[in-house]
């Protein structure tokens, strides 16, 4: 299978979509790379896609090369799926949808009562449409099981799992009252901060013993403490900036501060996959919003050239302001956005950049510091930083960052400062002693907070390289605490799930809508509080699953070029794996 | 070779051909064309003369190919204007964008060093960081009506919950975040207010943005109250729904507008599917301290077919007989408002807000509801707290409710004996603005000119000040001006909580007193 033909590219990396509009001959008005003499980097590239494109067109054989060396320079990964996967895929997707259709059909006619709260009655228009619902009662109803998994306790390298049976077929659950522990693959826990006992749970109670638990005000009003004061102020120093605001939730961070940056007649260029609060956002700002390829600098230099030549639609005003919207690390892909490349485009273009670091804040760099730091960017290069502090620091809600400026601006105009509730005592109090941790400011901890940051540094490039070398096909970049691997199939989905969970592993299994729908996948979430027993035991498993569900896709033919990468990676990070 | 390869071939190149092959297609050519010619001249003479009528319909079948296959296809590109590379390089070097954030005005920067920062535990007594007062002021600025902020005992079973859950749950509920102890304030919740099933949202304002995005789509109706809060501005907005508003609390403009919505869609039916309709409004109203006059909307639903979407995250935990909200107040079925949303971080003193509906759409929501789905479940310590508030509420509702209740009479009763002064909300309200009156006002003027927003604020801050140096907390309440669809008129906002003292209560109205007679006194 793995020999098979390649039929398609699962991964758009920049050279390969000029590559692919060639070949197809859909060229549509010019190569963007020619369009844009202007910076080096492009013209860099511009030069490559060159090359490549002419050894695509003179030989198979330059192309199979091409495609190993644009995978070396640019950090999206080129996965290929054998044509026999495709159309299995497809296939089971398109059967699943006329049983459920079938269903439908005989239910409806069979049982009508099932059906009533899909139709008028009584003059009210029903809540949920009987179209938009069937993915979620026929499809993702069969698989119910694998999600909402209650737990108890803390979510910590193993979680205490609330085991629960169904005997209708996932429309209820019953719990068996058993509580299985299993190895945790699945919360964001990347630095193993949560945690109920240790230091940082230590200064947690004696915050609550001084400050009581919340405030029930907002952060405008009287729930501004000297707590939380202190704490923004600890997280601007940890990213880099003059100042920062913290939120109490981190949807609301986007969702709500987005609208005091921009507004009607600003333009938002945004990435095609991010994240959902982010979209909110940009929709509540009433600002024009514009979406680039994933991950594709080019296609953001072309859109940002478009959109200032020809101003705001309709008038041709110039824009008041341009914001790009980039998340650090794109948690459904393990990919890192492209952020030395996107700084150079914005000094060029003046345009304002907003980052979303959600899941990158803590889990990357030297000295966990977010993108900036992996890449050797200066924060005050990052217009907006912006993060949360439920992955690294076990915490819950988000902050921005920037200059002080920004933050005084949002400190009066960002809706969730005026209208949401200040963040509360413990969240705080988790922030600024596992923050303090990582900055090596807790002295008698001195040491653990690096001591974290290189554990996960180790366990996710040894978790990463060890699937490669199994044969399964994988993504992202190498150092991404998220690993995600490809299953495609619907059925293997959750079987995947469900073989996991036999085995005492807890995983995260995802597909359409969060991912295109041939290309669903298990995220492998590593954390810092996993040991290497606990990474070896998952990978044996994991492998034997694989062999059960046909999943090593690369077998006998080892995916070496990206193992060559995540090597490199290793050597040139200086970890020993 | 055949007829047709052949033709093709003499019509592309007949020149670049040699004379006598050319000589030879011309041939074949020649006669191809005559006899197709013909057949075709033959054909449309026949039905021309069966059916002009058909002739006259290929012929614009043809036309309309044409004119079909050589139209633009998109039609996106119809107002860009082509620019060459140099003129895209020099238009990108002109752009000056606007500053990402205005510059302060001196009244912006006078509020944000004002800005009070509380030291320690938030309550009806706190300690201040800002400011020059050193000796704790009461506290009349936090929504902590029913006194859970001074409840020590609470505190006790968080450091359990510390010890036994963490602080963070690391994931979404989708992913290994939904905890036992979430699951359980849900059905505490949904038991407690008397509703089929809740869901708990990690924060209060994410709940409305969620919630109604979630079930009012493009091409459904929203009929809304003109002064509900800013969250459900918001959420409405982000629904994209098709919004109507009614004046404020006005049961006949209500009534006026649904008829017309429903006169609007008579003549719709038929042609599209029905929308869902519905009426948003609070249960008591954040910026009025108003409440709404439930059973007139029940029967407006009935008789209108309208779903009831009512925000009840200031009226839970407050109104009523067991403080179960406005159902509890009214005597009315909580069946019948189809989605009620409730905040548990300002009476219930914990974090986050709920949803309580039927069960199919709670289960609907889990997938759907964006602030649940997309962002991590609510802390542990939080839940626990949010569920033991309740618990109290529920096993001793008077020792808190009777109180606040005693407190909000006694208050308002003072508050309104001060000249100068306009005390709003209903009477049960303990959310109550102060406002001066439009005469003070307009007396406190020097030169008789108009009042701006800005002036009134500023007076406002000015009579805050005034109290918090009497020792009496309170600040003037925040908007975010220019995103708000109606600005409610500057005041001060005032939450009279359960744990004040009779004591406290006069010191504020006494505070009240002094600071306004001091700010009206001065002219401006």
């Amino acid at each position: 299978m793995g020999k098979g033909q390649r039929a398609t590219q699962v991964y758009r990396s920049t050279e390969f979509i000029e590559q692919r509009r060639d070949e197809d001959g859909l060229v549509l008005g010019g190569d963007p790379f020619k369009l844009a003499p202007s910076t080096s980097a492009s013209l860099l590239e511009s030069e490559k896609a060159d090359k490549m494109n002419a050894s695509a067109k003179t030989n198979p054989k330059a192309n199979a090369i091409a495609k190993v060396h644009s995978a070396d320079d640019s950090s999206g990964e080129l996965e290929s799926v054998p044509t026999f996967i495709l159309v299995t895929t497809y296939l089971s997707y398109l059967m699943l949808i006329v049983f459920a259709h079938l269903r439908d059909f005989f239910g409806k006619l069979f049982y009508p009562e099932m059906y009533v709260q899909l139709r008028e009655q009584n003059g009210f228009a029903p809540m949920v449409s009987d179209f938009e619902s069937l993915w979620t009662r026929r499809l993702y109803g069969r698989i119910r099981d694998c999600f909402n998994r209650p737990i108890t306790g803390v979510a910590g390298g193993h979680v205490n799992l609330l085991e629960r049976v169904s005997f209708d077929f996932n429309r209820s659950f019953e719990f068996t009252g058993r509580v299985r522990n299993v190895l945790n693959l699945a919360s964001y826990n990347y630095l193993g901060f949560a945690q109920s006992e240790g230091p940082c749970a230590d200064k947690v109670e004696q915050a609550m013993r001084d400050s009581g638990i919340t405030q029930a005000s907002t952060r405008a009003e009287a729930g501004c403490s000297r707590l939380l004061v202190e704490t923004e102020d600890m997280v601007a120093r940890f990213v880099g900036a003059e100042a920062a605001l913290i939120v109490s939730m981190g949807y609301a961070t986007n969702a709500l501060n987005i609208p005091a940056l921009v507004s009607k007649g600003c333009l938002i260029i945004s990435d095609e996959l991010n994240h959902s609060s982010l979209v909110s956002g940009a929709r509540l700002s009433g600002a024009t919003i514009r979406v680039f390829r994933h991950n594709n600098v080019a296609s953001l230099e072309e859109m940002l050239r478009h959109s200032i030549a020809q101003g705001q639609p309709r008038t041709h005003r110039p824009w008041k302001k341009i914001l790009v919207v980039v998340e650090g690390l794109y948690s459904m892909e393990g990919e890192l956005c492209k952020l030395p490349e996107i700084v150079e485009l914005r000094r060029r273009y003046g345009f304002y950049l907003f980052v979303d670091e959600a899941h990158s804040i803590g889990a990357l760099g030297k000295r966990g510091r977010g993108v900036c730091d992996h890449f050797n960017v200066d924060p005050r290069e990052v217009d907006v930083l912006m993060g949360t502090f439920t992955k690294s620091f076990g915490a819950a809600g988000g902050y921005i960052a920037g200059s002080r400026a920004l933050i005084n601006h949002l400190r009066l105009k960002s809706h969730s400062a005026v209208y949401a509730e200040a963040m509360s005592v413990p969240v705080l109090a988790q922030v600024s002693s596992s923050m303090r941790m990582i900055m090596g400011e807790d002295r008698e901890h001195a040491l653990e907070g690096q001591q974290r940051l290189d554990q996960l540094a180790v366990n996710s490039r040894y978790f990463a390289r060890r699937l490669a070398e199994m044969g399964f096909m994988t993504m992202g970049d190498p150092g991404s605490p998220v690993i995600p691997l490809l299953l495609f199939s619907p059925a293997k989905i959750p079987a995947f799930s469900r073989e996991c969970l036999k085995r005492n592993i807890a995983v995260v299994v995802v597909s359409y809508p969060a991912t295109p729908i041939i290309t669903g996948r298990v995220r492998f979430c590593i954390s810092a509080s996993h040991t290497r027993e606990d990474l070896d035991y998952a990978l044996e498993q994991v492998s034997e699953i694989g062999d059960l569900l046909l999943l090593k896709f690369h077998k006998g033919n080892v995916d070496t070029e990206r193992i060559a990468r995540i090597n490199a990676d290793i050597d040139a990070n200086n970890i020993s794996v | 070779m055949d007829a047709y390869s052949a033709e093709a071939e003499a019509a592309a190149s007949p020149a670049a051909s040699n004379l006598k092959a050319q000589d030879s297609n011309q041939g074949i050519f020649h006669a191809v064309w005559t006899f197709s010619f013909r057949m075709v001249l033959r054909y449309i003479k026949n039905s021309y003369k069966d059916d002009p009528f058909r002739t006259f319909l290929e012929i614009c079948l043809i036309g309309f190919i044409i004119w079909y296959i050589t139209k633009q296809k998109y039609n996106i590109g119809n107002n860009e204007i082509v620019l060459s590379e140099k003129e895209i390089d020099e238009l990108v070097d002109e752009w000056k964008p606007e500053p990402l954030v205005p510059e302060l005005t001196d009244f912006e920067r006078e509020i944000l060093d004002k800005a009070v920062i509380i030291d320690g535990p938030n309550g009806t007594k706190v300690r201040l960081a800002s400011g020059s007062n050193t000796k704790p002021v009461v506290n009349f600025a936090s929504y902590n009506f029913l006194g859970f902020l001074d409840n020590t005992d609470l505190e006790k079973h968080a450091y359990e919950t510390l010890r036994k859950y963490g602080v963070g749950s690391c994931g979404p509920p989708g992913f290994y975040g939904t905890l036992d102890v979430h699951m359980e304030l849900e059905k505490q919740v949904a038991a407690f207010v008397g509703h089929s099933a809740a869901i708990l949202y990690s924060q209060a304002f994410a709940t409305t943005l969620s919630v109604i995005p979630c079930f009012s789509k493009r091409g459904d109706i929203i009929v809304a109250d003109e002064s509900v809060c800013f969250q459900l501005q918001q959420a409405i907005t982000l629904s994209r729904s098709k919004v109507y508003w009614y004046k404020h609390n006005d049961m006949a403009d209500l009534e006026r507008v649904l008829k017309d919505v429903n006169k609007q869609l008579v003549g719709r039916r038929g042609k599209k599917a029905l929308p869902r309709k519905f009426i948003v409004t609070e249960g008591l109203f954040q910026n009025t301290g108003d409440i709404s006059p439930l059973k007139d909307l029940v029967d407006l639903k009935h008789r209108y077919k309208f779903r009831i979407i009512l925000d009840e995250s200031y009226s839970f935990g407050v109104l009523g007989k067991r403080g179960a909200g406005l159902t509890d107040h009214f005597n009315v079925d909580p069946h019948e408002i189809d989605l009620m949303i409730g905040a548990l971080c300002y009476a219930i003193g914990a974090s986050g807000g709920f949803c309580c509906a039927d069960k199919d759409l709670i289960e609907h929501q889990r997938l759907s509801g964006l602030g649940y789905c997309f962002s991590a479940s609510m802390p542990s310590i939080l839940t626990v707290a949010a569920s033991d508030a309740i618990q109290a509420l529920e096993s001793s509702p008077n020792s808190h409710l009777a109180s606040m209740r005693e407190n909000t009479t006694l208050l308002r009763t003072l508050l309104k004996r001060i000249p100068g002064l306009q005390v709003d909300g209903d009477p049960e309200s303990p959310l109550i603005h102060i406002r001066l009156t439009p005469e003070t006002l307009v007396r406190m003027k020097r030169s008789g000119g108009a009042w701006t927003n800005t002036d009134i604020k500023r007076v406002l801050m000015e009579l805050s000040d005034e109290t918090q140096k009497d020792g009496v907390l309170f600040i003037p309440s925040q908007y975010v001006d220019e995103h708000e669809r109606l600005l409610p008129n500057p005041s001060i906002r005032i939450c009279v909580s359960a744990a004040h003292t009779r004591k406290e209560i006069e010191k504020c109205a006494h505070a009240v007193k002094s600071a306004v007679s001091r700010v009206t006194s001065k002219k401006r």
